[in-house]
């Protein structure tokens, strides 16, 4: 169809340059046979270039436009995290509160003394991983501003289970002076301010490799670990084997620890989890309920429509002369 | 204790999930530092034992074992080849004209995502 109709245009363009003299034989002239070659040729010609022309133009659009420019190199963007069978981020499972607590007992007893987790008060640690005695005791242990007393003065007082855990430094000044520069992120959230969340946390405390790769240059002061984007971390490894006693005494492995203190972050980051997903379940279960009743109810609606019968009762014939 | 005591003892009797109490029973605790130093025994000898067998991380032992394995063969090799090639470099020309950084990625990324689910079935 499309060959049928570009041979009939070019036919009238060879009528059209041959002039006048030719054109009242036209029809005569088309068909002449030298003038047919040429038209084939021209033709071809023609879809030659215009398709060379085509593909040329989206070769140099992908020339031009095609290949993504990336502009860091893999060490830059840090080894990828791997994908860590979480039981806690299943559908229907809650945080393994063992776990929370075994975490919690990692990250003060190796995690506090550099980095804060100034967002979680005494108080959410109550029923969640410690017992109220054992959350007012641990409270206790630090000193508070309280009310001012009778000459104006801030006293000190005992931590309450409202208080919020104090911070290992003053100021973020202080922590970059202790640290060699560097800031010890606040731990409150990491997990939800980190890409790769606890599978990037866990990597990260347990990637440290026993000697930075052949030809890698580290910086003075800092440590490499592939997963820290760029290589070069301020932090230097600090769970190794058999570092503290659990009190349930899990072997305190550094993977174990990693794991516990990950899932404490988690937990810090997002305590509401459990609450959540329970909600959760009770959508689930009034929808599911909701929609028996409804179907039940329909039943009951529909009965007299289903069970009707339609009966053709027929006129009884009427010996009467119409 | 009162009769609405009594209907949520009923419930709570009845309920198939058991409550989750922040305080902690108080019974326990009278017994508690009998069975406390018990315990402090059990667990000086036990310390001992643990000092003397060292704990081992089941994520270096399931990593190197992944590292050797048929999966990740090709990049180990790779890995292997480069380090060679530097530590050459080193000899010859006196410094390094690459890392092996990349290598190591590779390699890393295959043996820890071969060992996860392992590592997961051996961690509490």
């Amino acid at each position: 169809m499309l060959a049928r109709s570009s041979m009939r245009s070019t036919r009238i363009l060879n009528g059209l340059k041959n002039g006048a003299a030719t054109a009242s034989k036209r029809a005569a002239s088309s068909s002449s046979s030298a003038a047919g070659e040429a038209s084939a040729t021209r033709m071809n010609l023609a879809a030659a270039a215009s398709t060379s022309l085509a593909l040329g133009s989206i070769a140099w659009y992908y020339h031009l436009y095609g290949p993504v420019a990336f502009a860091s190199t893999p060490a830059e963007e840090g080894l990828h995290s791997t994908k860590y069978p979480w039981v806690h981020s299943q559908l229907f499972k809650t945080y393994d509160h063992q776990a929370l607590r075994r975490g919690f007992q990692v990250y003060q007893e190796v995690c506090a003394s550099c980095h804060s987790l100034s967002r979680v008060p005494y108080r959410t640690l109550v029923g969640t991983i410690l017992t109220v005695n054992e959350a007012k005791a641990l409270a206790e242990e630090n000193e508070f501003p309280g009310e001012p007393n009778d000459e104006g003065e801030i006293e000190m007082r005992p931590g309450k289970l409202a208080d919020y855990m104090p911070a290992p430094y003053k100021n973020e000044e202080a922590a970059r002076f202790a640290n060699n520069g560097a800031l010890p992120p606040d731990l409150s959230l990491i997990i939800k301010a980190r890409h790769g969340g606890c599978d990037y946390i866990f990597s990260l405390l347990t990637g440290y490799p026993e000697e930075p790769p052949a030809g890698v240059v580290v910086a003075p002061g800092m440590n490499f670990n592939p997963y820290f984007p760029g290589t070069g971390i301020a932090m230097a490894r600090v769970l190794y084997d058999g570092l503290l006693e659990y009190e349930d005494e899990t072997p305190a492995s550094t993977s174990q620890m990693a794991k516990d203190v990950v899932e404490f972050l988690n937990w810090a980051a997002e305590p509401e989890m459990d609450d959540r997903k329970r909600m959760g379940m009770k959508v689930l279960v009034v929808s599911a309920s909701l929609w028996a009743v409804s179907v039940w109810v329909k039943r009951y609606k529909w009965a007299w429509v289903k069970s009707r019968k339609i009966a053709y009762d027929p006129p009884k014939e009427v010996k009467v002369r119409r | 204790m009162g009769i609405w005591d009594a209907f949520s003892d009923i419930v709570e009797a009845v309920t198939p999930w058991s409550v989750v109490e922040a305080e902690a029973p108080a019974e326990d605790k009278e017994e508690q530092p009998e069975a406390e130093s018990k315990d402090d025994d059990d667990e000086d000898e036990e310390e001992e034992e643990e000092d003397e067998d060292e704990i081992v991380d089941p994520k270096d032992v399931l990593e190197e074992e992944c590292r050797n394995s048929a999966q990740c063969h090709p990049a180990k090799h790779h890995f292997d080849e480069c380090v060679e090639r530097v530590q050459q470099q080193e000899e010859n020309d006196g410094g390094a004209k690459e890392d092996c950084v990349e290598e190591f990625f590779h390699l890393a990324h295959c043996a820890t995502a071969c060992a996860a689910p392992k590592l997961w079935a051996k961690l509490k």
